[in-house]
């Protein structure tokens, strides 16, 4: 196993505040590792280092062993790293067609001045992007939904939507955020197959969930955080066990239902 | 030496001013984050109610400090009534709408005022009467400064003074700021936010008209454009301390005032806007948020 | 997808290639107003590339409108260029303007960006006021402009020029609708709804953002020469801050990213005004208040941009 993404020693602070400290451990191509710990553990914001939204103030984030720490947005996207957000981030104006064609930005070859002018070679890509986004559409059962403007539907509907939005980039690692937040159970079982199905289609996944049953289930490693601080890492059976990982959560267990409902 | 000082006193007259209309500026930007484009033109209305004022009793043979005391209160009602009219009808109908539609109403809005003066007073310049006010002058270290500059760097004092009193210093001060940091949380602390929004489009232009009226007595003219002019000023003035942020608006006037008041004296009068807007640009790329920090919550 | 798209287009089609007949019914005066029409509509749809499109708070899109026109002026009646030589030199000079003006400015927040393009023209008026390098004329521009000519043959009458507006029109309307369809127009819209989301499926915010505002200076800078080109003198007072205040809210107020809308917008603050010319002192008191009136009641606009259309 080859290291995908490598977080070694990284942190940042708001405001005096250190929300994430000297924090590290690897992902590797083809796992599905699992970010988790309890609420305000710093795991939103570990996806936001990694991503480029935060630049972390110490520590190094490597891609293929390659420093990318501090990189834009924009970058990080196009090294084929993709997310989801916790709070779900749909283009508001947009149907879900339209949300997840978004997702092809990166694919497209076309140069502006052939798109506005409307040139033969630019026209056929559109056509191959509604193709694909119609495939993409149909392998989440979202093709009944393709022109309801996205926001308006349930919240399990618009993580698929999120989801699909980033699976249609093909990425090399998507990275979830909370994916079984606000779904049903029959959806969130579910959730699992969808997971296993992106890890064999040659996708890593890494996820921050709090759902333990996703958790346990689907990870083949699992790091667990408090205070931005690693407090234990392995994998579903080591981390049940740890003695650390689980003071860590006792006294919260009303928190945790809470949040599972 | 001397015409640093003069600089100095011309400058701090104009900051006088431009500070008193930029808290109208900086007041609303905080509770509505609405650039009030009317606002200028609002207080240059303020200065055509008093001239009308002054001008129309003048023949009746009551001139004199009196009268300019009456012109600054009914100047400074009528504009505080327009002030929470052009609130109800022009704004409050899009507190939830895309923020342009508010920015477009505010420029319709502006136009219509402007375009209302001109066509009650008429579009040529407009002189003040003279011997209103004493025309005494004191000279200090090879400067001068008149009646009408102490006065209006006296009375923006006390008003700016004042104002912070009542904002920092009382229950429906401390109600106003809570509205300007979260709406939705100072509704459920009980603030009754339409009442906050109203009081500072009644605080803003009466203020404003103050300074407008400030303007007339000071240049002696008034003419339609003017609160164009004067109130992009002011609203650079308000940027420059931070938007939102009330002693911001007070030391952005007042530097402006004297930049404008020295770039004046030494560098082209023709150039002088394009000046104001360079340092302005200069200021927004090196620090975004103002001198003093802008205070408003952004909402993502 | 087509299905949807197609009846607004063509019928828009249809509309352009009828309003091509125009000449044949109207008086010269009307021939006039109907080609200066077409003209702000070509600078009212450049705003919306910027205003509507890329929702970049540009309140000073009439200077690149103006440097389009001197750019056409100064060429023509300084230097002899022929008119349609300074064309390219029009679009392309704005659309750099556009670009170097932005790159600094682009990440400032919305309303900032609003003043800072408010100060840019300001500037830009007072360079050519000022007679900048001597080039510019001063106050009262640069007269005496010449007339186009294609294959030998002059633009001259009122009619030619009319055409010849219109044809350009019918361009810049057709790269609009192909706005609509393509990556950048697509990318302008994800950015103008979510920009930390846009990032993170890889559009480079401030490239495309420059882009946006070099596109929509280059398309004003185009309208600059056949402006300069149709009242033949090119003076400050064109580009004034109240020109890009009426660009600005004729986006909002027709609907922003709706070509229908931008059009019907122009239509309103260009062309009913001449309509009431009698009027003209009540002109801009009543505008205020139709300005007011239009967006308590309508506050997408008049003609908003059509949803969920794929």
């Amino acid at each position: 196993m080859s290291a995908l993404l490598e977080l070694a020693g990284i942190g940042i602070s708001f405001g005096g505040l250190r929300a994430v400290d000297d924090l590290s451990f690897t992902v590797g191509e083809g796992q599905i590792v699992a970010l988790i710990g309890p609420n305000g553990a710093g795991k939103t914001t570990v996806f936001n280092m990694i991503t480029g939204v935060y630049r972390p103030n110490g520590g190094k984030i490597l891609w293929y062993n390659h420093d990318i720490t501090g990189f834009a947005p924009h970058r990080i996207a196009r090294l084929g790293i993709m997310r989801t957000f916790q709070t779900i981030r749909l283009f508001s104006d947009m149907s879900v067609f339209e949300n997840v064609r978004a997702g092809c930005h990166l694919r497209t070859r076309q140069h502006w001045w052939q798109g506005l002018a409307g040139l033969p070679s630019q026209r056929r890509e559109e056509a191959e992007i509604a193709d694909r986004t119609s495939d993409i559409l149909k392998r989440l059962d979202l093709e009944t939904v393709a022109d309801e403007r996205a926001i308006a539907l349930p919240y399990g509907v618009q993580r698929r939507v999120e989801l699909a939005r980033t699976l249609i980039a093909n990425p090399k690692l998507v990275i979830l955020d909370e994916p079984a937040a606000g779904l049903n159970d029959r959806e969130s079982a579910k959730l699992n197959e969808t997971i296993f199905g992106i890890r064999d289609s040659g996708i890593t996944v890494l996820l921050v969930e709090h759902d333990m049953n996703v958790v346990m289930n689907v990870t083949d490693h699992i790091v667990v955080i408090n205070f931005g601080r690693k407090i234990a890492e392995g994998n579903a059976a080591t981390i049940r066990n740890n003695q650390q990982v689980i003071e860590a959560y006792l006294g919260r267990d009303d928190d945790e239902t809470e949040e599972a409902a | 030496m001397g015409t640093f000082i003069q600089q100095v006193i011309n400058g701090l007259t104009v900051g006088g001013i431009y500070a008193l209309i930029a808290l109208g500026y900086t007041m609303v930007y905080g509770v509505l984050r609405l650039i009030n484009f009317a606002h200028g033109d609002l207080c240059i209305l303020g200065a055509f109610v008093g001239l009308t004022m002054l001008s129309g009793a003048l023949g009746g043979g009551h001139p004199g400090p009196a009268l300019v005391l009456l012109a600054f209160v009914v100047a400074v009602i009528a504009i505080s009534v327009a002030g929470v009219a052009l609130e109800f009808v022009a704004y409050r109908p899009l507190r939830k709408a895309d923020r342009l539609a508010a920015v477009v109403s505010a420029l319709g809005a502006s136009m219509l005022i402007e375009n209302g003066i001109m066509l009650i007073w008429g579009p040529e310049v407009r002189v003040f009467p003279s011997g209103l006010l004493p025309a005494t002058t004191w000279h200090v270290a090879g400067a001068s400064i008149s009646f009408v500059e102490v006065m209006i760097i006296i009375v923006s004092v006390v008003l700016m003074a004042a104002l912070y009193g009542f904002v920092n210093h009382t229950r429906f001060g401390t109600a106003i700021r809570a509205a300007a940091i979260d709406q939705d949380a100072a509704r459920l602390m009980g603030i009754n936010v339409n009442r906050v929004i109203s009081s500072v489009f009644v605080i803003g232009p009466a203020l404003g008209a103050v300074g407008g009226l400030f303007i007339g007595l000071y240049y002696r003219e008034a003419y339609f454009t003017m609160g164009w002019t004067y109130g992009l000023n002011a609203f650079i003035a308000a940027i420059i301390g931070g938007i939102g942020n009330i002693p911001g608006a007070m030391l952005g006037g007042v530097l402006l005032g004297l930049f404008n008041a020295f770039a004046a004296g030494y560098v082209s009068s023709s150039w002088q806007n394009a000046i104001t807007f360079a340092l302005l640009i200069a200021i927004l790329l090196i620090r975004p948020s103002g001198l003093l920090g802008e205070r408003v919550a952004e909402k993502v | 997808m087509m299905r949807r798209t197609l009846p607004t287009a063509a019928i828009g089609a249809v509309l352009w290639a009828g309003c091509l007949a125009l000449p044949i019914f109207l008086d010269s005066a009307w021939i006039s107003i109907a080609a200066i029409f077409a003209i702000y509509a070509i600078v009212a749809l450049s705003q919306d590339v910027v205003l509507g499109r890329a929702g970049l708070y540009d309140m000073g899109h009439a200077v690149y409108f103006g440097i389009g026109a001197y750019a056409t002026a100064v060429l023509n009646v300084g230097f002899g260029w022929p008119i349609l030589a300074t064309l390219p030199v029009a679009i392309v000079g704005a659309a750099l303007v556009g670009a170097v003006f932005a790159a600094p400015i682009i990440r400032l927040r919305g309303d900032y960006l609003l003043v800072a393009t408010i100060g840019l023209n300001a500037i830009f008026v007072l360079a050519m006021r000022n007679d900048l390098g001597g080039l510019t004329g001063g106050s009262d521009g640069i007269p005496g402009l010449g007339v186009p000519s294609l294959f030998g043959l002059q633009i001259e009458s009122q009619s030619a020029l009319f055409w010849f507006d219109w044809v350009l029109l019918g361009v810049v309307l057709l790269v609009m609708r192909n706005l609509d369809r393509c990556e950048l127009g697509r990318a302008l819209r994800y950015l103008k709804q979510d920009q930390l989301a846009a990032s993170t499926l890889g559009v480079d915010a401030r490239r495309t953002k420059i882009l946006a505002f070099a596109l929509g200076a280059g398309l004003a800078g185009l309208a600059g020469t056949l402006f300069a080109v149709q009242i033949s003198t090119v003076s400050p007072s064109s580009f004034v801050f109240t020109e890009s205040v009426t660009l600005f809210a004729i986006v909002i107020v027709g609907g922003q990213g709706s070509i229908p809308g931008v059009l019907l917008g122009t239509a309103l603050m260009f062309v009913v005004p001449q309509i009431f010319r009698e009027f003209a002192q009540y002109r801009y008191f009543i505008f205020g208040i139709a300005m007011i009136a239009v967006m308590v009641l309508r506050p997408q606009g008049l003609w908003p941009r059509a949803r969920l259309a794929r």
